[in-house]
């Protein structure tokens, strides 16, 4: 291999090379330029959402938020109680005759 | 042990056919004519963000009580209206996006009402989180927090009036045509309920809460002299 002439061969394919990607880079930034473009285009479809559909949405996230919130907050007030009640049962073995010292 | 109060069994009974009959009232309704059907998600949403205001100024004023008074009544006041802020927040900023996809065609818009609804939302999330992870002084600065959530709440609400906003401004429930006014009175009448109920239902459990710690105490101390 002629190391020397090596340099030279690498800057001669990047000279042919440059056109191409200055062309490539042409061609992009005119893709571009043209999606920046509004064009008038007759009878497509509008976007239909259905309205209630979004309408039942809200209301079942509420009735479910609500429903959840109670079930949370139920659980919780019988674990307390449950707590209440063996506190209360702990006090009543501690403070019965014979049990204090 | 405390039992179901009469009252509280009838307002129960009252909001679950509540549940039932406002939906008819709501479909009954006529259709606004700019937005269309969408525009029914308003019975509702309106309601939820009045409920969210009215328990953060709750929680406000039962925070006053704990931080002037020391009054523990006001914080377990304050706690349970906190929660309710939080869960009503959620249906309003839920239902909020899902009128405003239909009807704006967005998801979300930064604007003036909808960024200050938010900010009462995050307030609210942490006051409960200040609660629960702050440590001895977490009871006292969640008092704090909802106090700035309360003074939020009349710039979430003339927010619309005082900048340019895509949300409908304060004047929409006054000048609401007669036809309209049933469903959304109806509406309101049983979100108010349910969120009395809940207030009641959640206030049981903070009272129960502090009648373990105290008889906790108490078993503690017999404990300690035996």
């Amino acid at each position: 291999m002629n190391k020397p002439g090596r340099p030279r061969f690498i800057v001669a394919r990047w000279t042919r090379a440059l056109p191409l990607l200055a062309l490539l880079g042409a061609l992009l930034s005119a893709g571009a330029a043209r999606a920046q473009e509004y064009v008038k285009v007759e009878n497509v479809p509008r976007e239909q959402l259905p309205a209630p559909q979004f309408v039942a949405a809200a209301y079942g996230f509420i009735m479910i938020a609500i429903l959840v919130y109670v079930f949370v907050v139920a659980r919780r007030l019988a674990r307390t109680r449950g707590d209440i009640a063996e506190l209360r049962t702990q006090l009543e073995r501690a403070t019965a005759p014979g049990e204090r010292r | 042990m405390p039992t179901v109060g009469r009252g509280f069994a009838v307002a129960v009974m009252t909001a679950i056919a509540g549940f039932l009959v406002v939906p008819l009232l709501i479909v009954s309704a006529p259709v606004e004519p700019v937005m269309g059907v969408v525009q029914k998600i308003f019975y509702f949403h309106v309601p939820c963000a009045i409920m969210m205001f009215l328990s953060t100024f709750v929680a406000a004023a039962g925070s006053l009580s704990y931080l002037f008074k020391g009054a523990e009544r006001g914080d377990r006041l304050a706690h349970a209206a906190g929660e309710l802020g939080v869960l009503f927040g959620a249906c309003v900023l839920v239902t909020g996006p899902l009128w405003g996809r239909k009807a704006w065609g967005v998801w979300w818009q930064w604007d003036a009402r909808l960024t200050s609804s938010l900010l009462l939302f995050l307030i609210l999330n942490g006051y409960l989180l200040a609660r629960r992870y702050g440590g001895p002084a977490g009871k006292k600065l969640a008092a704090a927090l909802s106090l700035f959530a309360a003074v939020d709440v009349p710039l979430v609400y003339k927010s619309v009036d005082i900048w340019r906003t895509v949300h409908p401004q304060t004047t929409v429930v006054p000048s609401l045509d007669p036809a309209m006014r049933p469903a959304f009175w109806a509406s309101f009448a049983l979100i108010t309920l349910v969120w009395g109920i809940l207030l009641t239902l959640r206030l049981r459990l903070e009272d129960a809460r502090a009648n373990v710690e105290e008889l906790q105490l108490m078993v503690d101390d017999l404990a300690h002299d035996a």
